[in-house]
């Protein structure tokens, strides 16, 4: 049994450690930039503290949710001293567009690209609305408006409207978000298949410290002492988190005319198959290796168990290729030792996706800006996002893959490809760039005491 | 007692050379080292090099207020490099094939001949060379070269594998004779 303290839910800010997932049709992300003393911020960002969501268990599901997260530039802006952001995470300091060249946010993805105001050091607050019904949605975005204008010195500098797609489908037509980590304390309900592989088919959930400062993590677990993981200094460190914001854009006339011209000359099945392979998913989210000949119309992606596989028995990729997405982003026991180089690197992702849906059999882009927003929390952006981002999904090395990247995310140089694995392979190419970053940021998450440290001008 | 050198595992040596920084010169240093990677790191043109790095070390910064002195006496420059053969020809090698690039590093630490170059240069580093205590080599007994040669092959035959999958068996076997056959 954990022996590990209870959250503080009251104190944890909402959709962090479980979804709000279906509950809301509207979601809009917008970035302020601050353009005053910090004072006068304070003020502003004060008024905002009695609106923010937090993870307790709701009486009645609110119309709206609110949640507020932080670049390093904003917390400068809001009065926090630079000896308190020297003991955030460096990476978080750098911010996303300094480590461009690490992520692979390269050609159309380089920050240069990018969309006004991200990247660029002016976006300082993030807040995100969730609402129900578009009528919640437009009364929650004038509130917001108002405040800012109002208090003066803030204002929008980029906003995303995303929104929920029919059947939980992200562009190119998968179900998304539902494979997220069990967490000890929060989802354990959700062990099989989101907790860490253990002997004998069982699992077992990972310390809340892996997403939530302030918590012991792996680390702490096997250290005598019980130390717990870096976090900043004072309130800051607890009950916070480090967030992740990548604006993708998917070009899914360019992904469907691919498959499909691919899909001609693949011998063991039609796009539909194709597709799968590349993602280790069917459409409905069933996974291969659980489903290796096809759809299930009675799989049912919410389940408990939906995601109860491992890669133990198909280390050939024969029924999951070796580089399939879903194998690149958790790789679960795929890379041996039990699951032990993989189970340090896993985030919760609470993703949406934006723009139109291109509708069904439409293979000619039709100039509407559409993708993901990708949005990740963990405890260390360094160990986590990044950990995953670099070697797992650029790079295909410790897959015995060389130097193949993730096909589903794409690569612009010319020469990628991906290998599906069977008697005779199939090679998938040619890899085309299938989604570009458009913008993006770290950000830090602070929990509702964090943030009531920060307007009151005392988070240090 | 063993006779083996501490700095060698499978074929390649682990060199460290540890060199006190001239006082004041330790931010010029810095700057120089930094500056190396937008033109193309120097160490790229001595071939035997699987892996270096040079490193300055700063002096231990002391807590206001309290007696405690900097146990190292100031900065340090540390150049570590795992290469394939010995180490007198790859000091010498170092001197040679990158004299510009040795000289405006080490001129910055203290005992360093003038002129920065040849025997004195390379006497100079082998004097302050500091024994591994225990080296490992990730591939074995594979030299720079081989490794090199490996990944090239690998690269070539994935190429192959994708431009032939559509061939037919014997168009595949002519093409792959052509691409790795005897020359």
């Amino acid at each position: 049994m954990s022996e590990d303290p209870p959250l503080e839910l009251a104190d944890i800010q909402g959709d962090i450690l479980r979804a709000y997932g279906n509950a809301y049709d509207h979601t809009s992300y917008a970035f302020v930039r601050i353009d005053c003393e910090p004072e006068q911020a304070q003020a502003w960002f004060s008024g905002l503290l009695a609106h923010v969501t937090t993870a307790a268990p709701w009486a009645r599901k609110p119309l709206t949710t609110l949640n507020v997260a932080l670049t390093a530039n904003g917390l400068a802006a809001l009065g926090v001293s630079d000896e308190a952001i020297a003991s955030f995470a460096d990476e978080f300091r750098q911010g996303m567009a300094a480590r461009a060249q690490l992520l692979g946010d390269a050609g159309p993805s380089a920050p240069r690209e990018w969309e006004p105001g991200l990247g660029t050091g002016d976006a300082h607050v993030l807040l995100t609305i969730n609402a129900q019904e578009a009528a919640d949605h437009r009364r929650a975005l004038g509130k917001m408006e108002a405040a800012m204008a109002d208090a003066g010195g803030v204002a929008v500098i980029s906003q995303v409207d995303a929104q929920l797609l029919h059947g939980a489908r992200e562009h190119f037509g998968f179900a998304d978000g539902f494979a997220e980590p069990a967490i000890a304390g929060a989802t354990e309900d959700r062990v099989a298949g989101g907790g860490v592989p253990e002997k004998h088919g069982r699992w077992r959930a990972l310390a809340a410290g892996e997403f939530i400062l302030g918590y012991p993590d792996e680390d702490s677990n096997v250290d005598r002492h019980r130390r717990l993981p870096s976090a900043p200094d004072g309130p800051l460190g607890r009950n916070s988190t480090y967030m992740v914001w990548r604006k993708l854009r998917q070009d899914v006339a360019l992904w469907r005319r691919t498959i499909a011209a691919a899909a001609e000359r693949y011998p063991l099945g039609d796009a539909e198959k194709l597709a799968a392979k590349v993602v280790g998913r069917w459409h409905d989210g069933a996974p291969l290796e659980t489903h290796p000949d096809g759809p299930d119309p009675s799989f049912d992606a919410s389940a408990n168990g939906a995601n109860d596989f491992r890669y133990g028995a198909d280390r050939d990729g024969r029924r999951c290729p070796l580089g399939a997405h879903i194998r690149r982003s958790n790789p679960r026991d795929a890379l041996g030792n039990e699951g032990k180089l993989s189970f340090r690197h896993r985030m919760i992702r609470r993703g949406m996706p934006y723009g139109p849906p291109l509708p069904d059999g439409v293979l000619h882009d039709d100039g509407a800006d559409r993708g993901l927003v990708f949005v990740s929390f963990q405890a260390s952006i360094f160990r986590q996002f990044e950990g995953v981002q670099t070697p797992w999904i650029n790079d295909g090395d410790i897959f015995g893959l060389g130097t193949d990247k993730d096909f589903l995310l794409g690569d612009g140089s010319g020469s990628g490809k991906m290998t599906i694995q069977g008697r005779k392979p199939f090679f998938l190419t040619p890899q085309e760039t299938f989604v570009v970053t458009r913008g993006g940021e770290y950000l830090f998450v602070p929990g509702i005491s964090a943030l009531q440290a920060i307007a009151d001008g005392v988070a240090g | 007692m063993s006779t083996r050198s501490p700095n060698i595992a499978g074929s390649t040596y682990s060199l460290m050379v540890w060199t006190p920084i001239i006082p004041g010169r330790e931010a010029q240093l810095r700057s120089l080292l930094e500056g190396l990677a937008a033109t193309g790191s120097p160490l790229a043109q001595v071939p035997r090099t699987h892996m270096a790095r040079w490193l300055v070390v700063p002096a231990m910064p002391v807590p206001p207020g309290t007696d405690v002195h900097d146990p190292l006496g100031g900065p340090f420059l540390l150049f570590t490099s795992n290469f394939d053969g010995d180490v007198d020809s790859y000091l010498h090698e170092l001197c040679e094939l990158i004299p510009d690039a040795a000289a405006a590093i080490w001129s910055h630490c203290v005992g360093c001949p003038q002129p920065a170059a040849g025997a004195a240069l390379k006497a100079y580093l082998h004097r302050n060379q500091v024994d591994s205590g225990f080296a490992f080599a990730a591939y074995g007994d594979a030299s720079v070269q081989r490794i090199r040669t490996a990944l090239d092959k690998r690269e070539r035959l994935a190429d192959f594998a994708v431009r032939a999958q559509d061939m037919d068996r014997a168009t595949r076997r002519k093409a792959f004779l052509k691409e790795f056959g005897p020359a």
